[in-house]
């Protein structure tokens, strides 16, 4: 089951049961390359991040400025068919969508909307800007969306591209309050994008 | 604070809370406005509640849309009487499970999910009736001086208000409903639905399509389905469900209300602009099984119209199968057929077209798409596919 621990809407994405009582954090230094998600995705910040410890699902890596409540980098890489995009924490009685490789880029973003959508028990959900791009030299989708959870007046904008490479999901995620805290770090999160390399 | 959901399964009473004993219910009269704190203690608990409230009223989950709120009020006045209505505050949130839940102070909550499944005015009065008898009777209340006796200290405190008005089905036994005071919930409410002149029966067949769709879940997951006895275990999990669905029914005999006036047309009108919403919901929800049952049950009642047949075809597309894309070709065909016009049934069936491999006829409605909604959100992403295809 989840839970949700106050209004940390992101947190609660991946703070699940599981979660270690003691999360780690680790500077990562800006202008140098480095790999994420335990994958073979590098990529290389512009200004200094730290990286947790938690990693809600294996080939996975989390990102913050602040804390991950006001600007949040979610990386996966290598997502496979039948695996869950965040942690599959209430499994049995709503289990989270399991990636296809059969998947088309137009479907990635349906993908994300629906396993944020259980995660976070929420319906106030919208996908916009869907366009094309490329990541680390793959065609990639890239997409914005904003959503809030059940009882938080707060509104968290995002920002994803994704790629689907023999078979194997590959996306970023930049997500943030849209009060202040979006728009600031965006060109950031862009940034960090454009500087993936397989 | 913790939060957890309740499952689609989650039954609607599970946030009121029953009366020790069959007392007679308190007559309206008796009640002040809405019950009081009668220590500090309980006002603590009302300060956590009005708090709770203060939060819904900016949470962006409350859908706000004048003309569903006053028809959804206008059920529950019409349910329980004017008189009754008036102190209620009712919010209808965006969430799409199916439950109800009304807290000790007056605040009413109606998910989304649950209208997308009651079919029928008479239906949805069922279930507001019901939770309005909990709240008159003040099972939360008794729930709440009945948890303090019997909990340690430390649990005590985790029974916040907001626990208070959505946290009951996680805390177990002890503050689980008893049968007897739901049944005494579900018997006030039948009342009422005959009071208002509504045919008592629907409270059964409501009911029973929860039951339904929950098998519906488990067989979409390759689960057994569980055994239905109208006597409930000892330990059953949801004791009063298939026993409920019995004794609604017996009870419906005894008290018919007003037959065949089951206000269906009042609530589709209603509903028709929120239908294609909550439906939407629906189908993001990854249970299949549900979906599909819904939309069957929808159709029983209205026939297959665009709006379903796109819906049942975006849910065979998303399944992704050779089988499911034909299929849902199949049905955003005859969507559009029936004069289905919204923009997505041409999209839905050129990424299912593309998928099949019939490119030419792909581009075909992919360019209608494009053409036809030149706002959309991914129409930078169509018009890259339809570029590679053509």
């Amino acid at each position: 089951m989840n839970k949700f621990i106050g209004a940390s809407a992101a947190a609660a994405l991946f703070f699940s049961a599981a979660t270690p009582a003691l999360a780690g954090w680790k500077l990562i230094d800006n202008g140098e390359p480095v790999k994420v998600a335990k994958s073979a995705m590098v990529v290389t910040p512009g200004e200094d991040w730290n990286r947790w410890s938690v990693r809600p699902v294996k080939k996975s890596e989390i990102w913050t400025l602040d804390g991950i409540n006001l600007n949040e980098m979610y990386f996966v890489s290598g997502l496979k068919k039948g695996e869950t995009l965040y942690k599959d924490a209430n499994k049995k009685a709503q289990p989270l969508p399991k990636f296809d490789g059969s998947m088309d880029l137009t479907e990635v973003p349906e993908f994300m909307e629906s396993s944020i959508r259980l995660a976070l028990n929420t319906s106030a959900f919208t996908t916009t800007n869907v366009a094309p791009t490329t990541l680390g030299g793959h065609q990639a989708v890239r997409f914005e969306y904003e959503y809030s959870i059940d009882g938080s007046p707060l509104l968290r904008k995002g920002m994803a591209v994704g790629s689907i490479v023999n078979g194997e999901l590959h996306m970023i995620s930049y997500t943030a309050p849209a009060t202040y805290f979006y728009d600031r770090d965006l060109a950031k999160a862009e940034r960090i994008m454009a500087s993936v390399r397989f | 604070m913790v939060r957890r959901f309740l499952t689609t399964a989650a039954v609607v009473g599970l946030v009121l809370q029953p009366v020790g004993h069959a007392a007679a219910r308190a007559s309206w009269a008796e009640m002040p406005e809405s019950y009081q704190p009668e220590d500090d203690l309980e006002r603590g608990l009302w300060l956590q509640m009005d708090e709770y409230e203060r939060g819904l009223k900016s949470s962006r989950t409350v859908i706000h849309d004048e003309a569903l709120n006053a028809y959804v009020r206008s059920v529950l006045c019409k349910t329980v009487g004017e008189a009754e209505c008036a102190p209620i505050r009712l919010y209808v949130t965006h969430t799409p499970h199916f439950n109800a839940s009304m807290a000790p102070n007056g605040i009413m909550q109606i998910w989304s999910g649950l209208l997308l499944r009651t079919q029928n005015e008479a239906q949805l009065a069922a279930v507001l009736g019901h939770e309005f008898a909990h709240f008159e009777d003040r099972h939360s209340v008794k729930l709440f001086r009945d948890a303090k006796s019997k909990s340690n200290a430390a649990s005590w405190l985790a029974f916040t208000g907001i626990g208070l008005i959505a946290s009951i089905g996680l805390l177990g036994s002890i503050f689980k409903f008893s049968r007897d005071q739901e049944r005494l919930a579900d018997k006030g409410g039948l009342q009422m639905m005959a009071r208002a002149g509504y045919d008592t029966r629907e409270a059964a067949v409501l009911w029973e399509q929860i039951l339904d769709e929950g098998d519906a879940t488990r067989v979409g997951r390759g689960k057994k389905v569980k055994k239905r006895s109208t006597k409930s275990g000892l330990f059953a999990s949801h004791p009063a469900s298939a026993e409920r669905v019995a004794y609604l029914r017996e009870q419906s005999l005894e008290q018919p209300g007003t037959p065949h006036q089951n206000g269906a047309d009042a609530f589709k009108v209603a509903m028709r602009a929120w239908w294609p919403v909550f439906l939407d919901d629906q189908l993001k929800m990854n249970d299949d099984g549900a979906s599909e049952f819904l939309l069957d049950s929808m159709a029983k009642a209205n026939g297959w119209t665009p709006w379903l047949n796109y819906g049942r075809a975006e849910l065979q597309r998303r399944k992704g199968t050779p089988a499911d894309l034909e299929l849902a070709v199949r049905y955003y065909s005859e969507a559009i057929a029936d004069g289905g016009d919204l923009p997505e049934l041409w999209r839905g069936r050129g990424l299912a077209l593309r998928k099949l491999d019939r490119d030419g006829e792909a581009a075909g409605d992919l360019r209608r798409y494009l053409m036809q909604a030149p706002d959309a959100a991914d129409h930078a992403m169509i018009t890259m596919i339809l570029g590679g295809i053509e």
